[in-house]
């Protein structure tokens, strides 16, 4: 494993996200509420640069929700920029297949450095 | 292909093979059309042009109900507005040649003047010869044909039919109506049979009291898109073949785009199925009507992602591996990357054909030079 410089603390703040690159590799890493979590940069679909999508929320509609769209987690998805399939960030799952959890990257802090691990 | 496919090939890589794409859209913004119309709807175009435009939602120029809010966390619209733009994205997807369809005009079928639409038409096919097929000579074109003004579309085809890069003639069919089975159409096919260009039919989601019709009873656009296309492609087929396109224009090809490929085994399979009983009404027909429908051509996007990849191969089998055309539909939010029809389990030549071979053949394009960087 390689570490890989993201950014300094300041400059990924909750809802941010960036893409870096080791080798071959890209890896989205994002933060979400404070934390720090990494994706590779492909969609499990059709390979597409999932990490260059929007950081969003998403709807749910349940027996809890009455039935009803609810708009929630928000700063916890990224959208695929290709197909709009949705992951959660935080789990690395594809919310239309829940079959499909996608690899996940440790990522800590070193002084004022977010380093990731690839 | 017949029978049990051969071998899989798993080793070509896509950068390796030929890939003409015959799919993919331009920006046909009202602005950029005006310059080329003529008057006096270029001052329509021109007013047209500074009104806010939703994705394929503009009134009056691609008419639409617009019956969905822009919805949380949805889709994103992506347009390609030059032709060194889309050489460029071609090249990120692998695609050595692309055939060009507009836009917002894909709605124009709807409109409901005839002198309005045969100038639209007139407008972008200088506008897609003046600034895509000869700024970039990969992109090759579909000439719009409008159906309002049949004789009108005719003069086109053969005002531009000489032209290396005018390949095909788009026949805009959401919502047409008639039909495109109807009579009224013969002097587009007699122009596009005597120029030696395919027809296309290309359709999009749209509300109208015209196949695909209803749509407004479903109220989610993931209802209304899985059967928007395919519906129109559908129906149109039946049309055509029911009406004897293929008998009074023996030489005219036919081919059918964004509507993936699986419907056309039923087709097929059920207008045998009515021609048994009712023969009589179709007595031009010579044989089954599926041997017409095996002579037409079909372009693969929306391409099915079956988890049995073999449930495909098989359904391509059935349509015939020499009539399937890949087909990304770039930059639109449900284009399919090649790869996804490529790594399908099928013998080198198949793929071969499907990606590239199969369209260079039906558009008489020649080989092209141009590597793809």
């Amino acid at each position: 494993m390689a570490d890989v410089a993201v950014a300094r603390v300041g400059e990924l703040p909750p809802g941010a996200s960036r893409v870096v690159r080791s080798g071959r590799i890209e890896v989205g890493v994002f933060n979400v509420g404070g934390r720090y979590y990494a994706l590779p940069n492909v969609c499990a679909h059709q390979f597409g640069p999932l990490c260059e999508g929007p950081v969003t929320g998403t709807l749910i509609c349940t027996v809890e929700t009455d039935w009803k769209l609810a708009w929630v987690r928000e700063g916890s998805i990224v959208v695929c920029p290709w197909h709009s399939l949705e992951y959660d960030i935080t789990t690395g799952r594809c919310l239309a297949y829940p079959g499909i959890k996608l690899r996940q990257y440790p990522v800590r802090v070193e002084g004022e450095q977010i380093i990731v691990s690839v | 292909m017949t029978g049990q496919p051969a071998a899989a090939d798993t080793r070509t890589k896509l950068r390796d093979v030929l890939i003409v794409d015959v799919d993919v859209h331009i920006d046909d913004h009202p602005a950029a059309l005006a310059p080329y119309c003529d008057m006096p709807w270029r001052r329509s175009l021109e007013l047209q042009g500074t009104l806010p435009q939703r994705y394929l939602s503009a009134a009056g120029y691609s008419p639409q109900l617009g019956l969905d809010p822009p919805f949380p966390g949805g889709l994103n619209a992506r347009h390609t507005s030059t032709a060194a733009q889309m050489r460029e994205e071609l090249d990120a997807l692998s695609i050595d040649v692309g055939i060009v369809f507009p836009d917002h005009l894909m709605l124009m079928a709807q409109l409901p003047r005839a002198d309005y639409a045969a100038a639209l038409a007139r407008a972008y096919n200088r506008w897609l010869l003046e600034r895509w097929l000869t700024v970039e000579p990969s992109l090759y074109g579909a000439l719009v044909a409008a159906p309002q003004d049949p004789e009108g579309a005719a003069r086109e085809i053969e005002r531009y039919a000489s032209h290396p890069n005018v390949v095909a003639v788009y026949l805009p069919t959401s919502a047409v109506y008639p039909l495109w089975g109807h009579r009224k159409y013969d002097p587009i096919y007699a122009a596009a049979e005597a120029a030696g260009l395919p027809v296309m039919l290309h359709s999009v989601s749209a509300v109208f009291p015209a196949f695909p019709f209803n749509l407004e009873q479903f109220d989610t656009a993931l209802a209304r898109h899985t059967i928007s296309h395919t519906f129109a492609m559908m129906a149109n087929m039946i049309s055509m073949v029911t009406t004897g396109v293929p008998v009074r224009f023996p030489r005219l090809k036919i081919a059918f785009t964004e509507a993936g490929i699986s419907w056309v085994p039923f087709m097929m399979w059920r207008l045998d199925k009515e021609y048994n009983e009712m023969r009589r009404e179709v007595p031009f027909l010579e044989d089954r009507p599926s041997r017409y429908v095996r002579q037409m051509y079909f372009a693969t996007q929306p391409v099915e992602e079956p988890e049995n990849p073999r449930h495909l191969t098989a359904t391509i089998d059935v349509i015939g591996d020499d009539h399937v055309l890949f087909a990304s539909d770039w930059p639109h939010h449900d284009f399919d990357h090649p790869r996804q029809v490529f790594d399908l389990p099928l013998p080198l030549e198949t793929k071969r054909r499907i990606m590239g071979e199969n369209a260079l053949r039906l558009f008489n394009i020649p080989v092209p030079t141009r590597a793809k960087t």
